[in-house]
């Protein structure tokens, strides 16, 4: 995790230093004794490993054109900055070829890093990527780049905030289409550009009440100045309130939609696992309890990340083993995004008319008992049912009871379906994609959202610190203060650490504050 | 207590100070040298003194240890805290405070606890006799009249950090040099100080003071290497009393029981009928129309394209918010005085507009001025050169303190000099150096921002900078720090430690008895008002040590409960918190 509390400092620190070489005779400025700039020059491998047509290794840092000279026989001028250039790339000791590739110059501050930076593209045979390391390794003053380290330099030179620094590591990390969207939306900016935006209103509360705290006794303080603050502080509680009810669509877009299988034994759970992976992944048989413990895969599905859990078939057992596994089971079943209720369908009453009731009952015997709050529609949400062997119910008694369960409410949608023979397979589908993209939400419509459990709990424990304030605003403003206080220190793990003189550079700036 | 120290007042005090200086000074080594008599000079020689260091005290000037150069106050909001911290240190302004104000009152009332501002206007007069008679009757301290020339240097101890280290000063009139392990430079705006009015400048550090430093500036910035910024500062005019019109401006009366600065004192010297009003007026549009007109002929102003954040004259007020009524306050200088000071009027153009633009303001139509304002600029040594003990990183034993730190303000000035002294004392004492932190305390905060991150205008306390503003409260700084200050730092007497223990103690017992009382809430609703209480049939209160926000009202003395009798004199300082 990168150190986001040095953030401001680090700002600061940078910001002191550019004022001081914009005048360096100005007398009355103290430079901080913090080294600001990191001195060394790091190279790594930037694309993956293993053999590849192209391989592309960074080099960051002051010693970067000294590289580039060194490497790709730059004797005379650096090409023109973010231009390719087709060199011999030779080792600088040696001078032996070591490949033919393209050398690319990006002159700070206008690189990734902010730093001077330079990348070859090399061939990516791996004899080719160690010759071209081991003679960077060489050069003095160049040294093999931490895990991240290229990142954090960004971060550091204030070109990436944290939220997009960790768009960044999830679009690294996307292997959906929906995952790269959102992630991408999030490098841009977009959830930053939102945090920043509550960070630098709470700062802007926080320093008006400050201002009232220190100098309303002393200075004009125009009235009003608190009411303004009641006000802005209730619309930016309700704004991160709406935020965070958005059903973790976005941390479950990142982390991938929980849909765990679960019923009866012998149902077919197994089999659909199987039969949604296309392939083989858990033991079928027609043994019943054969599944115990959890059987896990991801899958794709229209672009949204699933995780497919397999469990065990629910039922009492005298077996210590599979009794554990249907604790797992029921266990999963309630950490659940969506749950896939299999019945057997030659188990259905022959009455359809009985079908929906027996569903209902079934239902309840697989599913936890909802918690009041959660009324049964929202479970109904998170629940379909799949009728599996269908090609062992009669064509006539399925197409009933079809009917029966549309007319029927209060139950989740079912779909009859045949692992054995995939009948029904494309409709179960279509109606399994819908589900989980509402589950995720559309990563490019409305409001960025939510994509990670820590901002969530900052921004939690952000409104809860909000509402202290409107409990002692009008007893201790001290104490009031103190919650505006806390709530920009959780925001400030998202967007940055804020100190005090930020606070005092808005209340110097919006008051006439004498000496 | 305070009538206790009455007998320190010696009337006779000159006579008394010439028999410990000049030309009977015998010694030729102490064990810490304070250069400076102002605020942080007094308190850094009295704190090294009572650590029990050899202390010399210098100053230019006798008579102005202890002189109030610019406004007559002391305190306020972050100030306050800081004052009672000092004094919780045993340190001298808070009971100087006490023994020197004419009106005092606690700002923020209505805003909790913790941001209280103890205030109080002060009598220049008494404020200087008290600190003067204070430091003359403090044992192992002696003051000298002089001027210091040079700050004498060797090579380091090897086994400490350090290129240098200080081994003593050498007075301008040539004689020999004075030895000491530990030097405290508390120099003001005296080093390298140019005082500015309209177009004329001239070296100084104070109106009608010698300039000097010139060669102590010499030593830190070529010698030791230090660097150094420049920073400006002024004060207002002092108005004839006689010439203003009161009538027109609204008066402000100091609160009906005045709170002492002091936790040894439980009352101030002037009573709470004897106390002056303050009056408070505003600025017009023609006091804009002078500050516009006189921009060219205002030195100060213009060479102010990069100044402080805040405005710290009513020129930089004017310029930067137009249009604006600003609050100007005018404060009594002491009982016999006949003069006003202006707050919030501090300039620096010619005298003749200076008097143009105060007759501006209605209150003052016809006000006469006895000095007129000035500016002030004087290097500071960036802090970021000091370690959290206040010694120059680069010279072993040489401590600053007060404005050559880049800080304004008395009370900012005297925290540095009690804790710059206190570690001068230590060092000499070859006691390891301490630090206190920003977690206990504002001087903690105040000398970890100095030194952590430095300064770009004159550093004033405030209680948006304290992290942990709800716990460094004024009412607790005794608690805080006191036991400390005795056992740990050793520099509190035994007396104020056994009354901060009792307290301590006291306090402990009293919420204990509360705590074992239980009434219904209606009783207790009787007894206290309206509080937020459970309404449970038998209820005990929730307390904690704070400022007495209900348990000081009168009518809960009367109906106090009977286990709590023998406490009262605690309960002033217990809060009830509100159940949530």
């Amino acid at each position: 995790m990168l150190p986001c509390t040095s953030w401001g400092l680090w700002r600061s620190a940078i910001l002191t230093l550019k004022t001081f070489r914009a005048s360096p005779s100005r007398r009355g400025l103290c430079i901080p004794t913090r080294a600001v700039c990191d001195a060394e020059t790091i190279f790594a491998l930037s694309s993956g490993h293993g053999r590849c047509g192209v391989a592309v290794v960074r080099v960051s840092g002051p010693a970067s054109s000294m590289v580039l000279r060194n490497m790709a026989g730059l004797t005379q001028a650096l090409p023109s900055p973010r231009t390719a250039l087709l060199r011999r790339i030779t080792d600088p000791q040696s001078k032996e070829l070591l490949d033919r590739g393209l050398v690319l110059w990006f002159q700070g501050p206008h690189s990734f890093t902010g730093e001077d930076s330079a990348e070859f593209h090399i061939h990516g045979g791996p004899a080719v990527i160690t010759a071209v390391l081991q003679a960077l390794g060489s050069l003095e003053g160049v040294r093999p780049a931490e895990a991240g380290e290229f990142t954090r330099r960004a971060f550091h030179a204030g070109k990436l905030g944290l939220t997009e620094v960790e768009g960044l590591g999830d679009l690294i990390h996307a292997e959906t289409e929906a995952q790269r969207r959102q992630a991408l939306r999030q490098m841009d900016g977009e959830l930053g550009r939102l945090y920043q935006d509550w960070g630098y209103r709470l700062k802007r509360c926080l320093a008006h009440v400050e201002a009232f705290i220190d100098f309303s006794e002393d200075e004009l303080i125009e009235d009003g100045v608190l009411n303004q603050v009641d006000s802005s502080v209730r619309q930016l509680e309700a704004e991160i309130e709406r935020h965070l009810k958005d059903e973790r669509r976005g941390e479950r877009l990142r982390s991938g939609v929980q849909v765990v299988i679960a019923g009866a034994t012998n149902a077919g759970k197994s089999s659909l696992l199987n039969t949604l992976c296309q392939r083989p992944a858990a033991i079928v048989s027609p043994i019943a309890g054969t599944t115990r413990d959890i059987v896990e895969t991801s899958l794709d599905i229209g672009g949204f990340p699933v995780l497919l859990s397999d469990t065990a078939g629910l039922r009492d057992s005298s077996d210590s083993v599979e009794r554990e596994g249907v604790r797992r089971a029921r266990q999963r079943v309630e950490q659940a995004d969506l749950t896939l209720v299999v019945v057997d369908s030659t188990q259905l009453p022959p009455d359809p008319q009985l079908v929906p009731a027996f569903l209902q009952e079934h239902l309840s015997t697989v599913l936890p008992s909802p918690s009041p709050e959660a009324g049964m529609e929202a479970a109904s949400d998170r629940v379909l049912l799949v009728l599996n062997k269908s090609d062992l119910v009669p064509e006539e008694q399925r197409e009933r009871t079809e009917g029966e369960l549309r007319e029927s409410t209060g139950l989740p949608p079912a779909c009859f379906l045949s692992c054995y023979t995939s009948t029904g397979l494309e409709d179960f589908l279509t109606v399994l994609q819908s589900r989980v993209k509402t589950l995720c939400g559309d990563p490019l419509s409305g409001a960025p959202s939510l994509t990670q459990a820590r901002h969530r709990a900052h921004l939690q424990q952000s409104v809860q610190a909000l509402i202290q304030y409107h409990q002692y605003r009008d007893q201790d403003l001290a104490l009031a203060a103190e919650g505006v206080r806390l709530a920009l220190t959780h925001l400030g793990r998202i967007t940055g650490r804020v100190g005090a003189e930020e606070i005092l550079d808005i209340i110097f700036r919006d008051f006439c504050i004498g000496k | 207590m305070l009538a206790q120290k009455l007998h320190l007042l010696r009337h006779n005090f000159l006579s008394f100070v010439s028999s410990r200086t000049g030309s009977d000074l015998t010694r030729r080594q102490y064990d810490v040298i304070v250069v400076g008599g102002g605020h942080a000079g007094t308190e850094a020689a009295a704190a090294a003194a009572r650590l029990g260091a050899e202390t010399l005290l210098i100053t230019q000037k006798i008579t102005t240890i202890g002189a109030l150069s610019c406004n007559p106050s002391l305190g306020g909001v972050g100030k306050g805290q800081l004052v009672r911290e000092v004094d919780a240190l045993d340190g001298l302004c808070g009971r100087a405070g006490d023994w020197a104000g004419v009106h005092f009152s606690i700002l923020n009332r209505s805003k909790g606890p913790a941001v209280w501002g103890p205030r109080a206007q002060l009598d220049r007069e008494r404020y200087r006799q008290f600190i003067q008679s204070e430091l003359l009757s403090t044992p192992r301290l002696t003051v000298l009249e002089g001027s210091v020339d040079e700050l004498l240097v060797s090579q380091p101890n090897p086994e400490e950090p350090g290129h240098h280290r200080v081994t003593g000063i050498r007075l301008v009139d040539g004689s020999h040099p004075i030895l000491s392990s530990s030097v405290v430079l508390t120099t003001g705006t005296f080093l390298s100080g140019s005082l500015f009015m309209g177009q004329t400048t001239s070296p100084g550090g104070r109106i009608g003071d010698v300039p000097s430093c010139a060669g102590l500036s010499y030593t830190l910035k070529e010698t030791l290497g230090l660097r150094v910024g420049r920073l400006r500062t002024g004060t207002p005019p002092r108005i004839v009393k006689e010439s203003v019109d009161l009538s027109l401006a609204q008066l402000q009366a100091p609160d009906k029981q005045p709170t002492p600065f002091s936790f040894l004192n439980t009352h101030t010297r002037c009573k709470p009928e004897e106390q002056l009003p303050c009056y408070l007026t505003h600025t017009t549009p023609g006091v804009e129309t002078v500050v516009r007109e006189s921009v060219h002929l205002n030195c100060h102003i213009q060479q102010d394209t990069k100044g402080p954040r805040y405005c710290p004259s009513i020129e930089s007020r004017v310029l930067r918010f137009p249009g604006r009524r600003h609050q100007v306050w005018l404060e009594p200088e002491g009982l016999t005085s006949d003069l006003l000071y202006p707050q919030g009027l501090s300039m620096t153009m010619p005298p003749d507009l200076q008097l143009r633009l105060l007759r501006e303001i209605p209150a003052l139509h016809r006000a006469e001025i006895r000095t007129p304002g000035y500016g002030v600029q004087y290097d500071f040594v960036c802090p970021t050169q000091l370690t959290p003990s206040l010694q120059v990183k680069s010279t072993q034993g040489l401590f600053l303190a007060g404005q050559i730190n880049g800080t304004t303000g008395y009370e900012e000035a005297a925290a540095q000099g009690l804790w710059a002294g206190v570690n001068a004392g230590r060092t000499a004492l070859s006691l390891p150096p301490m630090a206190l932190s920003r977690t206990q305390s504002y001087i903690g905060v105040l000398i970890d921002d100095l030194v952590g991150r430095g300064v770009t205008e004159p550093y004033r306390m405030f209680t948006s900078r304290a992290e942990f503003r709800t716990y460094l409260r004024p009412d607790n700084a005794d608690l805080r720090l006191t036991p400390r200050g005795f056992e740990e730092v050793g520099c509190v007497t035994l007396r104020r430690y056994e009354k901060a223990v009792s307290v301590r103690d006291g306090l402990q017992e009293a919420l204990m008895a509360l705590q074992s009382v239980a009434l219904s809430s209606t009783r207790w609703r009787e007894k206290l008002g309206n509080i937020s209480l459970s309404e449970n049939k038998s209820t005990t209160l929730k307390c904690s040590i704070g400022s007495g926000l209900w348990l000081g009202h009168s009518d809960f003395q009367r109906h106090v409960p009977k286990p709590l009798l023998h406490c009262l004199g605690c309960v002033l300082r217990i809060v009830v918190l509100p159940c949530h």
